[in-house]
């Protein structure tokens, strides 16, 4: 690592105060030190938060808030939310590790950088890193890459599972900044690569994630997390659905559909959720849905599977959450 | 070439004597570190002053398996690092450095984290437990116990890693089935391949209550 | 008496040095005025190192020498007229770039993070040369290897399975595969003098290092002292010594003091080899009744520009079936890559992957029970060779793995078994690896305590080398194991060969044999008592007669003239039982059964663990792993452990290992044939013909990863 200096804040403001030119927030530091392990990220400066007070779980009268340190594992356990949000405890149970989710923080998590091969050296090629040098991926092996959303700069996708159950969740993000504070909707926080790839979100610089604010209801009793991988477990998505369902009777009357490992942020699955709403859950109709879903979608030479295995993973994430088998 | 065996070598280089001087300098005035960055700003154009402050180490206040340090680190020191190379607690292993293997894994304040990916200083003030201060003498830790009848390694380069997670698993009370063990333990690589005994070694130690 | 017996369950003799953290690896060894060495990649892939700017890197705090291709101090072995030349990369000999991440500077520094950082300060420019990294591009410059050991073979007929009424002919394809111990290859030096030093490294083979270090530096063999008592995995990887062993030991004798060199992670996906990229064409000819006219084998292989490396992968077609026809071809590509090594398995689980999924696809083709298959060509004798095997319980190993799968469960149309959504299918695939001894010294001391203390030069990668030392010993001494202590891993220690081709049991455990059966003949000789004496005696009591303080004996063990008159092999049969989704392409191994005949099994215990870890190992060959090099830049772009996917904890089913256990009665005294190895081969296929068993989906090119399934 490139030599830094290290503070430590003990209130938000400070912190924001802290953060200089070339400075990084320290939470978990699970994405920030390997970053700055791989000399991708090389800070003069780290405002090490994890001492501030916004580690809060605790009901809102509209739901719950999240307070922006708490840890992956504290979420994911968290009575309230195994009750209220199992779909979120299920997609952070899909990532990392234990020892990571225990470490790495709902805003980090946020924050996380993607797992781009290309980003990831800086010996190559990367828009993301290194803007105007070329995008490594977008000829080269880009099997994990995007088939939604992405431009000639930058194929990359978001690497968070949490992510694509908060956008299904509808949550809002809390941001404080030194001019005071914002808040914006949980799909509105991470962009599309466009002609700008380096930008993940739209965080402005010195601006903190706080908390995030989940809100009632969230359908909790027809959900599920599918995460297809490499390996059963400690890996990224090939492609991972967020699925939560209202049923009424045979029928759909809610839905939200979020897929992972396809886009540079979390998508969201709008005209699969307009077909299914009101019609009845069937296979059939999941996999009009999925078919619907997959409109738009550009694969690239070593992703095309994702083409067939996106829509399958639709359709079993929705059987899966609404016990319909036919 | 110059004699290797002494550091200060370099005596061409021009911005050397700078160097030497800054850093006995600021050693004189103790750790600046925590000082806000702006008070070197002026000399921010002086690279080797900009080192010289930056690589001034920090006091940090860190208790490992019962024993309280009173320690000065680099901030970019990592708590892996910290354990193996200046406190020679060589039972953290170090497989990866990145957070990919869970050889790594302690307990911080009983709570299993990789600490490749944590750096030393934000662990001011905590309790750290690794491999060496499991077993309470020379009684094993059950766990330990365990894994020696159920020979849950081979060559044991990830078994402290493994231990350590295995008696946070018992803990986090995720031993409820088969698969949940082995899900929640899927944060440990063992190359030798030694995944089916460490199960066996865990529900054995969860079926005897301890 | 506690007596043991040979094949008791004895836990792990090192079991509490690892479980608490006290057994230490080679980079944790305490040195006065340690250094750190960090290598510095070359960004090219071929081509020449034309200058260097080390300026900054020399002046970040804390560093101590800068060591690049253009001022590296001369290492003797790597000079034209060395008596024994240094094999292989010499690393800062010359400015040239063979291969993406070579290393072109090592940086030393009094700390791990200034040594870490200012080998990213280190730059360099280059006068690039075009470069091939691209095996399916270059596939046809295949040549036959150099070392003249793989010229093609031809048994009856050349390709007479072309001539077959049933017949296959399929490709498979095996990408890069690297062994990726957990620890990482360290190593530190330490000189004294100028004529002397301490290696701590990880090493397979103690003795090995120790000729290759003295070798390099021209020194006298007794004055390098290499240390490796604990060794965190290998799997091959440290078989040899490798160029950065010889720059950490050219590095503590330029800076006066100890360096710690380690690599990192993403370093040992170039520098320590790898089971090499393979396109195996498999020709198999049956009658309808299924048996076998003709066997042809052909294999490419990448192998380095600058290496030349060559591996069995075809000679597993020659031997394992009964077949009047069968031929083989090796090729094998240089590239500009890093050198492979021998890796678990090697060759032999390369070529049965091949092999074993062919005469699959063949019984499927014949309509025939894939056991039947293999039964109906079962070889009495080796058809290679000509020789009788020296033991060969195969059919006792179908056997006793179909009935422990519940083979008979086995729908033979695939995609018929279903399980809820998933579908189910068994599979199996077997493998072979030769028996082999080698010549070993072993010593060994009686106290008058009546402790017993062996030594030799082996080493445990993670097997349980003295476990099985201990058990044989405190089988034939008629003691506890708690009284016994085996001291291995360090070259100081008497002659043993290298920990490699499962030969260290057979080797060491044999020489353990025999000197405790002279140990204890001389103490049945000092009590008047005829050797082969039944009568226990008290061992610290003779010595107390004899006026001795200790008694130590020292002896070589050999291979005897005998064994060369038989084919000796350890054999395998895995079997699997599999779980695909149709939908997501996900499989999950349900069951795996590893039944081997290996000989008389030591230490059953460790034995298991090590039959255990190879089907994992399998498991990961045929599933997840797999190293991608970007040929647009020659560079693997994931190498790291995140995005080279080893098996973890939730890959992996309950595994049985179960054990012929009947000694081979020609190859040693203690009748073992090795299992490292086999405990891999075979696993691939058995895992792939389940996978089509359930899903009617033949995967030829590894690893079977979701998006192939779907």
């Amino acid at each position: 690592m490139n030599p830094f200096t290290y503070v430590r804040a003990t209130e938000t403001s400070g912190a924001i105060r802290a953060l200089g030119r070339d400075s990084h927030f320290l939470a978990g530091g699970t994405n920030l030190i390997d970053l700055m392990k791989m000399g991708i990220v090389t800070p003069e400066k780290l405002v090490d938060i994890t001492h501030l007070p916004l580690k809060h779980i605790s009901r809102t009268p509209t739901g719950l808030s999240i307070g922006a340190l708490c840890t992956n594992s504290e979420v994911a356990d968290h009575p309230l939310v195994l009750k209220h949000y199992p779909l979120l405890s299920m997609a952070f149970n899909a990532g990392a590790s234990p020892q990571l989710r225990n470490m790495a923080t709902v805003g980090g998590n946020m924050m996380q950088r993607t797992r781009c091969p290309y980003f990831f050296d800086t010996a190559l090629p990367c828009n993301k890193r290194v803007p105007g040098s070329g995008c490594g991926a977008l000829q080269g092996y880009n099997r994990m890459h995007a088939i939604f959303g992405a431009s000639d700069q930058c194929i990359a996708v978001n690497p968070s599972d949490m992510s694509i159950a908060l956008t299904a969740l509808e949550a809002t993000v809390h941001i404080q900044g030194a001019r005071g504070g914002r808040i914006l909707p949980f799909a509105d926080f991470h962009r599309l690569p466009g002609d700008t790839p380096e930008k993940d979100n739209v965080l402005e610089p010195g601006e903190l994630i706080t908390s995030l604010t989940l809100p009632l209801p969230a359908f909790p009793d027809h959900v599920h997390y599918l995460k297809i991988r490499d390996r059963t477990s400690y890996a990224f998505a090939l492609v991972s659905v967020a699925a939560a369902l209202q049923l009424d009777g045979g029928n759909v009357r809610a839905v939200r559909l979020v897929m992972g490992g396809v886009a540079h942020k979390p998508w969201r699955l709008e005209a699969a959720e307009d077909f299914l709403r009101g019609k009845p859950a069937t296979v059939e109709n999941f996999r009009q849905a999925a078919y619907l879903a997959m409109q738009g979608a550009k694969a690239y030479a070593y992703n095309q599977f994702k083409l067939t295995l996106a829509p399958n993973a639709i359709v079993q994430a929705l059987k899966t959450a609404s016990g319909v088998t036919a | 070439m110059a004699d290797y065996s002494d550091n200060q070598s370099h005596e061409e280089d021009l911005e050397h004597s700078t160097r030497r001087s800054f850093f006995k300098q600021s050693t004189a005035f103790g750790a600046i570190a925590l000082t806000p960055a702006a008070l070197v700003r002026a000399a921010e154009h002086q690279w080797d002053e900009k080192i010289a402050d930056v690589f001034e180490k920090m006091p940090l206040n860190i208790e490992v398996n019962g024993v309280k340090h009173s320690l000065k680190v680099e901030p970019r020191t990592t708590l892996l690092d910290l354990l193996r190379e200046q406190l020679d607690l060589t039972g953290t292993k170090k497989g990866c450095d990145r957070g990919q293997c869970g050889a790594c894994t302690v307990h911080v304040n009983g709570v299993r984290i990789n600490s490749c990916l944590s750096l030393a200083v934000s662990n001011e003030g905590k309790k750290i437990t690794t491999i060496e201060g499991l077993a309470v003498g020379d009684n094993l830790h059950p766990m330990q116990d365990a894994f020696i009848r159920h020979d849950g390694f081979q060559c044991g380069y990830c078994t402290s890693g493994q231990i350590m997670s295995a008696v946070a698993l018992v803990k986090e009370g995720r031993t409820h089935s088969r698969e949940q063990i082995s899900e929640f333990m899927s944060g440990n690589i063992c190359r030798c391949g030694a995944y089916s005994n460490i199960v066996k070694a865990i529900e054995d130690v969860k079926n005897s209550g301890l | 008496m506690n007596k043991i017996v040979l094949g008791e369950p004895l836990n792990r003799v090192d079991g509490r040095l690892k479980v608490t953290g006290g057994a230490k690896y080679s980079g944790e060894y305490k040195q006065p005025g340690l250094t750190y060495g960090v290598l510095v990649p070359a960004t090219i892939t071929s081509g020449t190192v034309t200058a260097m700017d080390t300026r900054a890197a020399e002046r970040a705090p804390g560093v101590v020498a800068v060591i690049t291709v253009f001022n590296a101090p001369a290492v003797p072995g790597f000079q034209k007229d060395a008596v024994k030349p240094v094999r292989g990369l010499k690393l800062f000999n010359d400015n040239k770039v063979y291969f993406n991440g070579q290393p072109i500077a090592l940086v030393i520094a009094e700390t791990f993070e200034r040594a870490t950082y200012a080998a990213k300060l280190v730059t360099a420019t280059y006068a690039e040369t075009p470069f091939e990294t691209s095996f399916e591009k270059n596939f046809d410059k295949g040549v036959v290897p150099n070392n003249g050991q793989y010229k093609d073979y031809v048994r009856g007929l050349a390709d007479a399975y072309k001539n077959a009424p049933v017949i296959v002919e399929e490709d498979y394809k095996l990408p890069s595969e690297m062994h990726n111990p957990m620890e990482l290859h360290v190593t530190i030096a330490a000189w004294v003098g100028d004529d002397e030093v301490h290696v701590y490294t990880k090493s397979q083979g103690v003795m090995g290092s120790q000729r290759s270090v003295a070798n390099a530096f021209g020194l006298a063999t007794e004055k390098v002292h290499i240390h490796s008592r604990f060794v965190g995995g290998a799997f091959g990887s440290s078989l040899r010594t490798w160029p950065h062993e010889i720059a950490a030991v050219q590095a503590a004798k330029l800076v006066k003091r100890p360096v710690k060199l380690t690599l990192t992670r993403e370093q040992m996906f170039t520098s320590v080899g790898y089971r090499p990229l393979t396109i195996q064409k498999i020709g198999l000819g049956a009658t309808l009744d299924g048996k076998l006219v003709g066997i042809t084998h052909e294999s490419h292989s990448q192998t380095a520009v600058y290496e030349e490396f060559t591996e069995n992968a075809v000679a597993v077609s020659r031997f394992l079936y009964a077949s009047a026809n069968a031929n083989t071809r090796y090729r094998v590509v240089p590239l500009n890559v890093g050198v492979p090594c021998p890796m678990r398995g090697p060759g032999e689980a390369t070529g049965a992957f091949a092999l074993e999924s062919a005469l699959d696809e063949l019984s499927y083709k014949l309509g025939m029970d894939p056991i039947a298959l293999r039964l109906a060509n079962y070889a009495e004798t080796d058809p290679e060779r000509n020789l009788p095997w020296s033991s060969k319980y195969v059919k006792e190993c179908y056997a006793l793995g179909a009935s422990r799968i519940g083979w008979d469960q086995r729908l033979a149309h695939p995609g018929s078994l279903r399980d809820g959504e998933w579908l189910v299918g068994y599979g199996m695939g077997c493998g072979a690896f030769g028996a082999h001894r080698s010549a070993t010294t072993v010593r060994i001391r009686l106290s008058a305590d009546g402790r017993v203390v062996l030594w030799s030069a082996t080493s445990d990668i993670g097997p349980g080398t003295g476990t099985a030392m201990t058990v044989i010993a405190a089988n034939i001494l008629g003691l506890p194991a708690d009284k016994i202590s085996f001291e291995l891993g360090d070259s100081g220690f008497p002659t043993a060969p290298t920990q490699g081709g499962s030969q260290t049991v057979s080797s060491v455990g044999s020489a353990v044999h025999d000197v405790c059966v002279a140990l204890r003949g001389r103490l049945y000789e000092l009590s008047g008592l005829p050797v082969d004496s039944t009568t226990d005696i008290d061992y610290v009591r003779v010595l107390k007669e004899h006026g001795l303080p200790e008694l130590e004996l020292s002896g070589e063990s050999k291979p005897d003239a005998e064994a060369q008159k038989y084919s000796s092999y350890s054999f395998s049969a895995h079997f699997a039982k599999v779980a695909v989704h149709p939908l997501t392409g996900q499989v999950r191994v349900r069951q795996l059964i590893a039944v081997v005949d290996a000989g008389k099994v030591i230490s059953h215990k460790t034995a298991s663990s090590q039959m255990i870890g190879g089907a994992v190992g399998g498991i990961g060959m045929v599933l997840t792993e797999e190293a991608v090099i970007d040929d647009r830049f020659g560079k693997y772009i994931n190498g790291n452990l995140a995005d080279y996917h080893v098996p973890v904890n939730a890959d992996i089913p309950d595994i049985e290992a179960i054990f012929i256990d009947k000694p081979d009665p020609y190859i040693n005294p203690i009748g073992t044939k090795g299992v490292g190895e086999i405990s891999l081969i075979g696993v691939a296929a058995a895992v792939a013909n389940a996978v089509y068993n359930a899903c009617g989906k033949r995967i030829r090119e590894l690893p079977i990863t979701p998006d192939k399934l779907i």
